[in-house]
């Protein structure tokens, strides 16, 4: 028995028993077997993931993770702000850790071994290490029986020792560890190094048929990624989330869920929200059973520098950052610019693109006629004209139409569509104004010109 | 006297006290409307930003846009987002009334009715546009609050543009107008305002660009002649 669920443990299951006696304690116990390769990716996560507080990272013996944290200090707001942090996020991740802080790295991973605490002083680590079980050290295991024999229980008896005596009996690396808690030893550690491309996978602990229940797998495989892009010093342009589908008789391709950003991030909680929005959206086939985020382009990271007087109305990334949640919530198709296109049919001149397209502001003017204030134009144009009734040889919407303005002939598009068409403004009897326009057939009877309703002067 | 003197200007009580015959002072920011005779009318001299503005209309596309123009060229580049618009909105047209097309986004309503709505509410709290011009046809009580509210975070000029017959129904906008046709322009009418209550509604010459210069003569004079007269015989 390596580990038990609270429950167990209050049955009175301890660390340490058979199988058969947790049986006899709990007839109904479910067991699950300790799995090494898991338990290796699991650390390595949250090795990737810590990345984000410092770049000093080291992994150690018994599942530790050792972090220098003396460089950030002071840009995490103190030793208490970071702690908090680092726990936030942990359980973001979904593990539960015991932290250990100390002047020393040693001295850290002996508190962390041992329930716990903060040590900020030297000689507050020697006070709380000497109280500490000669167990916690791994070298000293091996001679238990005769540190218990000699009366040496604790961390601060073993120190009190002669050290050539303690040497020759139990070994170089004994002293050295404690010489490492105690600060008179410089410490050496192989710092992890983060892969060059990141690439995060995690698999769902059941099948999930509902977007909304993957945004916990979503939320720890974006720590993953702030880490590894802090640890680079890299800002994402682009990340791939793959929802990957039930392996077997009903394989599928992963559904793909690619975020593009305009402006590059390095922070999760946008990430996060696009992705939320996006999930939000996407209909699930087959049900998920595992999650992948890549980061498939990434730039150098480039902080925004603040300005001593901020423009009222937000800065310009708050607004692309609007746009792309906007974008990822309603579909790229709903949320448009305009993107005037120089043709005198009405339609096509009036083009609107996703605001995804970069257009250029003075490439849009450029489309635009010069002689604008003069052309009578309409601000709603109608998508589909509409085909007017004549009644009293007058176009009739609603009420006559008087037509009030000379006459647009537009005449254009032989190579596509070819419109014929006499552009008119005209005045309801309810004194709001329309375009209409009345469409010349080619070589037919100027009689049967038809009239249609194109636009609102809004 | 002192209590007299208070009584004549409550303002001096507070800045958000008035009387009923006076316009109220406006504590927030206001853009010039563009049209003085509508400015002297609203608090504040101007749209107010930052709140929600109700805007009532008989119908799609009786110069709305133009009513609005004057703030809208005010806000400078500030995007302008138009939510959910009866119909296509047309670039050359809104470049002739001074809206540069990088400056607009068009956003239309997605799958779900609530998307608009929500959209709103992330245009406003975000802070970053100059104006959100927002078309609803049925909107409930709190949905409203719950613009309001979110219009109160930013400095952004929030229009809700609906029907007339919302006019019947509550809503928290401290400006509400009743847009109406009227030979030659519009008939602007005060549903809510804080200030005196006014029935009769402001004519404001609005026409089309082109037709500018002949505002006033196709309008028809405004017949204050003594009824039986014989002059007013003749012009009947």
């Amino acid at each position: 028995m390596v580990a038990m669920s609270a429950l167990a443990q209050q049955a009175g299951v301890q660390a340490g028993m058979r199988r058969g006696g947790a049986l006899m304690l709990l007839p109904h116990a479910q067991f699950q077997q300790r799995a090494a390769q898991l338990e290796v990716e699991a650390q390595q996560a949250v090795a990737l993931a810590l990345l984000q507080f410092t770049p000093q990272l080291a992994q150690v013996e018994e599942a530790t993770l050792l972090l220098d944290v003396g460089a950030s200090l002071r840009l995490f707001g103190g030793p208490l702000a970071l702690c908090r942090r680092v726990r936030a996020s942990l359980r973001a991740l979904g593990f539960s850790a015991t932290l250990g802080c100390a002047p020393t790295a040693r001295g850290a991973w002996l508190l962390a071994r041992s329930g716990g605490g903060r040590a900020l002083k030297m000689a507050t680590l020697l006070r709380r290490s000497d109280g500490l079980h000669v167990s916690v050290l791994p070298p000293a295991r091996p001679y238990l029986a005769w540190l218990e024999g000699i009366g040496c229980m604790t961390l601060g008896q073993l120190r009190q020792l002669p050290r050539p005596g303690l040497q020759r009996r139990c070994g170089r690396a004994l002293l050295d560890m404690l010489d490492d808690a105690g600060g008179m030893r410089p410490e050496l550690y192989q710092w992890l190094q983060p892969p060059a491309s990141f690439r995060a996978r995690i698999e769902l602990f059941d099948r999930v048929e509902q977007t909304s229940a993957l945004l916990f797998g979503v939320q720890r495989l974006l720590q993953q990624l702030t880490g590894w892009l802090t640890a680079h010093q890299f800002a994402v342009e682009r990340v791939r989330l793959l929802l990957e589908h039930e392996r077997g008789r009903q394989a599928g391709p992963p559904t793909v869920i690619e975020i593009v950003l305009a402006e590059p991030t390095w922070r999760d909680a946008h990430l996060l929200r696009l992705l939320k929005e996006r999930l939000g959206r996407q209909e699930l086939d087959a049900p998920v059973i595992g999650l992948c985020l890549e980061a498939s382009q990434v730039q150098p990271m480039a902080p925004p520098s603040d300005a001593l007087f901020p423009e009222p109305g937000g800065s310009k990334e708050d607004w692309q950052r609007l746009l792309e949640v906007l974008t990822a919530r309603l579909g790229a198709e709903n949320v448009l610019q305009a993107a005037p296109l120089a043709d005198y049919r009405p339609e096509h001149a009036n083009q609107w693109v996703s605001v995804q397209q970069k257009i250029r502001a003075p490439a849009a003017r450029a489309q635009l006629p010069p002689d604008l204030p003069a052309l009578p134009r309409p601000a709603w144009l109608l998508a589909q004209p509409i085909a007017l009734l004549m009644r009293e040889h007058r176009p009739y919407y609603g009420s006559p139409l008087k037509i009030i303005s000379a006459g647009e002939r537009i005449e254009a598009g032989w190579w596509q569509s070819l419109q014929t068409r006499d552009y008119f403004m005209a005045e309801g009897a309810d004194h709001a104004h329309y375009w209409l326009y009345r469409e010349r057939p080619s070589g037919g009877d100027p009689a049967e010109a038809r009239w249609y309703l194109h636009g609102f002067f809004a | 006297m002192s209590r007299f003197a208070s009584l004549v200007a409550p303002e001096t009580l507070h800045p958000s006290l008035w009387l009923a015959s006076q316009l109220a002072r406006s504590s927030g920011r206001c853009i010039d409307t563009g049209f003085a005779a509508l400015s002297s009318q609203l608090p504040g001299g101007g749209w107010p930003q930052g709140v929600l503005i109700d805007l009532l209309l008989q119908q799609h596309g009786i110069g709305e846009l133009r009513l609005l123009r004057p703030a809208l060229q005010a806000l400078g580049r500030r995007p302008i987002v138009l939510l959910q618009p009866p119909h296509a909105p047309q670039a050359l047209a809104l470049a002739a009334l001074g809206l540069e097309p990088s400056q607009l986004v068009w956003i239309r309503s997605g799958a779900r009715s609530a998307d608009a709505l929500w959209a709103a509410e992330q245009v406003l709290r975000s802070g970053c546009c100059g104006a959100l011009l927002l078309w609803q046809n049925h909107t409930r009580g709190e949905t409203l609050r719950r613009l309001h509210l979110a219009a109160q975070t930013g400095d952004t000029l929030f229009c809700l543009l609906r029907p007339l017959a919302a006019a019947q129904d509550a809503s928290p906008a401290p400006l509400r107008l009743a847009l109406h046709t009227a030979p030659g322009g519009i008939d602007i009418g005060f549903v809510k305002r804080r200030g005196p209550q006014r029935d009769v509604p402001l004519f404001l010459p609005l026409t089309p660009t082109l037709f500018q210069r002949h505002a006033s003569l196709d309008r028809s004079t405004p017949a204050a002649l003594a009824t039986r007269s014989l002059l007013s015989a003749l012009v009947s």
